[in-house]
């Protein structure tokens, strides 16, 4: 061990333990000397001696210097030192060459960064996040979805491998927060959470406590709440004479008995304000007792030892009890276990999908990046053809010399690693400032952390394996004899690989920027589509009534009041209330059609649908082909409903639209079995329903498909959540006088988000425009490096081929010809890597299909002007060897050797 | 550059690791000695012309230095001249009694080898 460490020491400071070794041995020859001229030699001849005996210095040195240190490891540091005095003098080629793989490098790192915190990691602020597991309910068609609460106690109960069983509601819920003082309410966003649930996540209180085992969970137990760090900074400046005191959450009073630590932001990526205890929340309507209910996630903490493997034996075996036992529940219900990250097991998927979609975008790039890396190495390699001959014949291994440009490589690679890695930071942020503003507080920090750095540096380390391997191979492959004569010998082979590098650099490059276009149209086609209503100018404030105490009876006459109000605001035009914006996620209806059957013989047919007040047509602008609006006098005594045009279609082919005035639909029981945002149906099943109207239809800007809709009164069905719409003369904003009126007539009820139509995108949307940028601004580099690329190739031929295009010049070719010459070459790399380029751009087009709007996967124009993107920049990048190559005169090649 | 080639003449070779052992005992019997003093001891004692290239000297010192068997500090030498004297350790001395006792063994069994087979 210490001679490890004395060999590793010398390693690191050979400079002083070779002068020592240096003063040794010249001591040494100095004693010799001395005893040689005393015994009466010269003191030329006592020299010679002296150092006949020593052995020849350098030797001995070496020697010396073999036994002091680990030979690979001096061997490894004098090529690193060797290749950074080789990047210094080539500083063009270095810089580009470090900035491109720091780019590359970088945007791995950044989008990996992201992987790791929402998929890979746990949410942080737990302790032994290792054994952290969600439990997953699957119920026959529909997927991953909440689990009910009884379900949940009976999994808590039964399991055997897992050591506490908690669930927590994954959508955080708006809650109304009255601040004595204050003109109106404010929305925070709350978690409801059992009991145990910050005890099995090892989460302790800043200040106070957290939910306990001495906390009941009956029903009727007084209310308490743990605040978040940020809500208790936010709102109260960190004071903490909070525990103690009431929170009126939804004019309930809670006592705060404690804030959570500050590095707990909730276990998903959503961040509340406040945690509520299930069982406790008198406002929330949802049913504790219902097993076919979906109440919410349900998280647990293995048992030390226990694998998920064989928890999720358990599970199964549970899963098939619980089927036994409540067969009418639960039918089908199968549970998994999956480790804990902040994307719930149920959205996994998707986010991965997306997430390998912008790896494989960013790889692409630092694909690129690799290869212009490559190309310059082999160039290089050719340089150094006789110096790595020279040392072939005096003895050196063939493996040491391939070690020796493979570490030179990875001093490139190091660079650009530590260089990716401070980019990725900014990356980050960027990535982030392409989000839209969530509705909700969430926590998307995205943490460079261990693992992250750790698999830059892999990337870095197999990337300049990849890029340097080929070179150094072909550099050490020298034949002596040959290499030391001319040096001519695998010009040929050596081309043909720094034209394969080029080729593949325009072809991944021509791939990103098709992408990068395709996706760019798909983005204006999303947001310019018509989308069958106007957005422009119109304000959106979400309300939840319950948060105001408004019931069935209360809540209607409230939203009529409300909406008249704000008609008379000044600068309003129109104003309306909605179960959801027309851009909102609508809820989904299931209707009967009298005298139809569907051809698969089911009498039930699908619709989304939406409950508006009068006005709301006309606030949105959306077109009612015939027929007429919703009135005040329309209501339950005599039901109506509007239907949309390709609704109308479906249900009644073959009539037109001024036929279907008066037709009849019958609203069948409908239960959500996933236990989303639906209106209560129940006392309204059956009803039959009269058209009076048909609307234009709406084009959901996120699935860009048509279904069939339905409007129905709400004076005829109340629903809690309302979204009001105001549309502005001039596309002011009245987000602020909504406020003001809003806290006037109701202190208690907050707004629970405000937004314009226009500024709201779906989720589908965004990932495009997230997707967009990137494949944008890797597109831009990739087309730069393809222009280096190919500069570099052309000019090295024209370097190379100087004497004969002299000779052609000497025998009478024109300018033109030798510029003919020239271009046709480069260009004939850019044809080919543009098309392979295009060839593979056409399999990611079918790839996105239905996320590019309608625009064709091989979209004309976007082909069309990539292609003559990768021709202007191939004549560009030849445009200096070009003008090399026509000054190059008869007598030029006669000199050039 | 890094192999030791072995020294073409009639030089008595080493047999790898004896030097180490040679060089152990030279300073146990005389004290700290500089490269040169052990080289001189080590042509002094042999009566075969045994001329050792001193150069070979250095990879066993560095590697008994690590080893901590030997301990090297500048000193004048009688003529006032600076050099590198090594001195034998603690450590040093014990490993030299272990080495001994089986090079001592390692001796006896090829002797006994040598004897049991006919030329």
């Amino acid at each position: 061990m210490r001679r490890v460490l004395l060999r590793l020491m010398n390693v690191m400071g050979p400079a002083r333990a070779e002068r020592e070794a240096e003063r040794e041995i010249e001591a040494h020859l100095a004693l010799i000397k001395e005893d040689f001229q005393a015994r009466g030699m010269t003191e030329a001849e006592a020299q010679r001696r002296a150092r006949l005996s020593l052995g020849g210095l350098q030797q001995v040195k070496e020697r010396h210097g073999d036994a002091r240190t680990i030979v690979w490891l001096d061997d490894a540091r004098r090529d690193a030192g060797y290749g950074i005095r080789v990047l210094r003098r080539n500083p063009i080629f270095a810089l580009t060459a470090t900035a491109s793989l720091a780019i590359g490098i970088g945007a791995t790192a950044t989008i990996f960064g992201a992987a790791n915190a929402l998929l890979l990691r746990t949410a942080p602020g737990v302790s032994e996040p290792d054994r952290l597991v969600e439990i997953t309910e699957t119920n026959g068609s529909f997927g991953i979805h909440p689990m009910s609460y009884p379900n949940l106690l009976d999994v808590r109960d039964r399991a055997t491998t897992l050591e506490g069983v908690f669930g927590y509601d994954l959508n955080l819920r708006p809650m109304s927060l009255r601040v004595q003082g204050d003109a109106g309410a404010e929305a925070i966003f709350g978690d409801v959470v059992t009991m145990n649930y910050f005890t099995v996540l090892g989460v302790r209180a800043a200040i106070g406590r957290v939910f306990g085992a001495e906390d009941s969970e009956r029903l009727d137990a007084s209310p308490i709440v743990v605040l978040s760090d940020r809500f208790w900074e936010r709102r109260f400046a960190k004071n903490s004479s909070v525990v103690g005191q009431t929170l009126r959450l939804n004019d309930h009073a809670f006592t705060i008995v404690g804030v959570a630590a500050s590095d707990f932001h909730g276990t998903t990526v959503g961040s509340p304000d406040v945690w509520v205890p299930a069982g406790e929340t008198p406002f929330v309507d949802r049913g504790y007792d219902a097993r076919e209910f979906g109440w919410g996630l349900a998280g647990a903490r293995l048992k030390p030892g226990v694998s998920v493997g064989h928890a999720a034996a358990e599970m199964n075996a549970l899963a098939r009890a619980l089927a036994r036992d409540y067969p009418a529940e639960n039918r089908g219900l199968t549970l998994g276990v999956s480790r804990s990250s902040p994307i719930p097991a149920g959205l996994r998927l998707l986010v991965a999908g997306f997430l390998t979609f912008l790896m494989m975008l960013v790889s692409v790039v630092l694909a690129i990046a690799c290869a212009n890396v490559a190309g310059v190495l082999l160039a290089r390699a050719a340089a150094r053809r006789r110096e790595m001959a020279i040392r072939l014949a005096i003895g050196a291994g063939r493996g040491r010399l391939v070690r020796q440009l493979l570490v030179e490589t990875m001093v490139l690679f190091a660079v650009a690693c530590a260089a990716g890695l401070w980019l990725a930071h900014g990356m980050t942020a960027l990535l982030l400032s392409t989000l839209p503003a969530f509705p909700i507080p969430v926590d998307v920090s995205l943490p460079l952390d261990g693992r992250v750095t750790a698999f830059t540096i892999g990337v870095s380390l197999v990337t300049s394996l990849l890029s340097g391997l080929a070179p150094a191979l072909h550099a050490s492959k020298a034949n002596v004899v040959d290499a030391l004569k001319d040096g001519v010998q695998g010009a040929a082979e050596r081309l043909r690989a720094r034209h394969g590098f080029v080729v593949g650099q325009v072809a991944f490059s021509v791939l990103l920027v098709v992408t990068a276009g395709l996706l760019v149209r798909a983005l204006g086609r999303a947001s310019s589509v018509d989308q069958g209503f106007d957005p422009h100018g119109v304000e959106a404030v979400t309300l939840d009534l319950t948060l105001g105490g408004y019931t069935r009876e209360s809540g209607p006459l409230f939203v009529r009041d409300l909406v008249g109000r704000v008609r008379e605001l000044p600068g309003v035009q129109a104003a309306a209330a909605a179960f959801a914006a027309p851009n909102d996620r609508l809820t989904g209806f299931s209707l009967s059609i009298p005298g139809r059957t569907s051809p698969r013989g089911e009498s039930s047919v699908q619709a989304v649908g939406n409950i508006v007040t009068p006005g709301f047509f006309a606030t949105t602008r959306i077109e009612i082909v015939a027929g007429r609006d919703f009135n005040s006098d329309d209501g339950s005594a005599r039901p109506v409903v509007i239907v949309g045009e390709s609704a109308a279609r479906q249900f009644w082919p073959g009539a037109r639209v001024q036929d279907v005035l008066g037709r009849e639909i019958v609203w069948n029981p409908f239960i959500d079995r996933s236990g989303q945002t639906a209106p209560p149906h129940a006392a309204f099943a059956g009803t039959t329903l009269t058209v009076v109207g048909v609307a234009r239809d709406l084009r959901s800007s996120d699935a860009g498909d048509v279904r069939p809709f339905v409007y129905i009164p709400f004076q005829q069905q109340y629903s809690p959540d309302v979204t009001l719409l105001a549309r502005t003369v001039h596309g002011e904003r009245v987000a602020n006088d909504l406020r003001t009126l809003i806290a006037r007539m109701n202190p208690n009820l907050p707004i629970v988000s405000d937004r314009t139509l226009e500024e709201q995108t779906g989720p589908v949307v965004v990932q495009l425009r997230v997707a967009a940028a990137i494949a944008a601004s890797v597109g831009a580099v990739g087309l730069l490096l393809a222009g280096i690329g190919i500069y570099g190739v052309t000019a090295y031929a024209v370097a190379r081929r100087a004497r004969e295009i002299g000779i052609r010049v000497a025998v009478g070719a024109r300018r033109a010809d030798v510029m003919a010459l020239v271009i046709g070459e480069a260009m004939s790399l850019v044809a080919v890597g543009a098309g392979a380029g295009l060839l593979l751009a056409s399999g990611v087009g079918h790839l996105l299909g239905r996320f590019l709007y309608g625009v064709p996967p091989l979209d004309p124009l976007t082909f069309a002007s990539s292609a003559l993107l990768f021709i202007a920049v191939g004549l560009i990048a030849c445009y200096v060897p070009v003008r090399r190559a026509m000054r190059i005169s008869a007598m030029e090649a006669l000199r050039c050797d | 550059m890094s192999s030791e080639r072995p020294d073409r003449s009639d030089r008595v070779e080493l047999l790898q690791g004896t030097l180490d052992l040679i060089v152990l005992r030279a300073l146990a019997t005389m004290g700290p000695l500089h490269a040169y003093g052990i080289a001189a001891r080590l042509e002094q004692v042999s009566d075969h012309p045994f001329t050792l290239n001193q150069g070979t000297l250095y990879p066993a010192l560095v590697r008994l230095e690590q080893r901590g068997w030997i301990k090297g500090a500048w000193q004048k030498t009688e003529h006032n001249r600076d050099a590198k004297y090594y001195a034998i350790t603690k450590a040093g001395t014990k490993a030299l009694g272990r080495e001994a006792d089986r090079w001592r063994r390692l001796v006896g069994l090829v002797n006994k080898l040598l004897l049991a087979e006919p030329d």
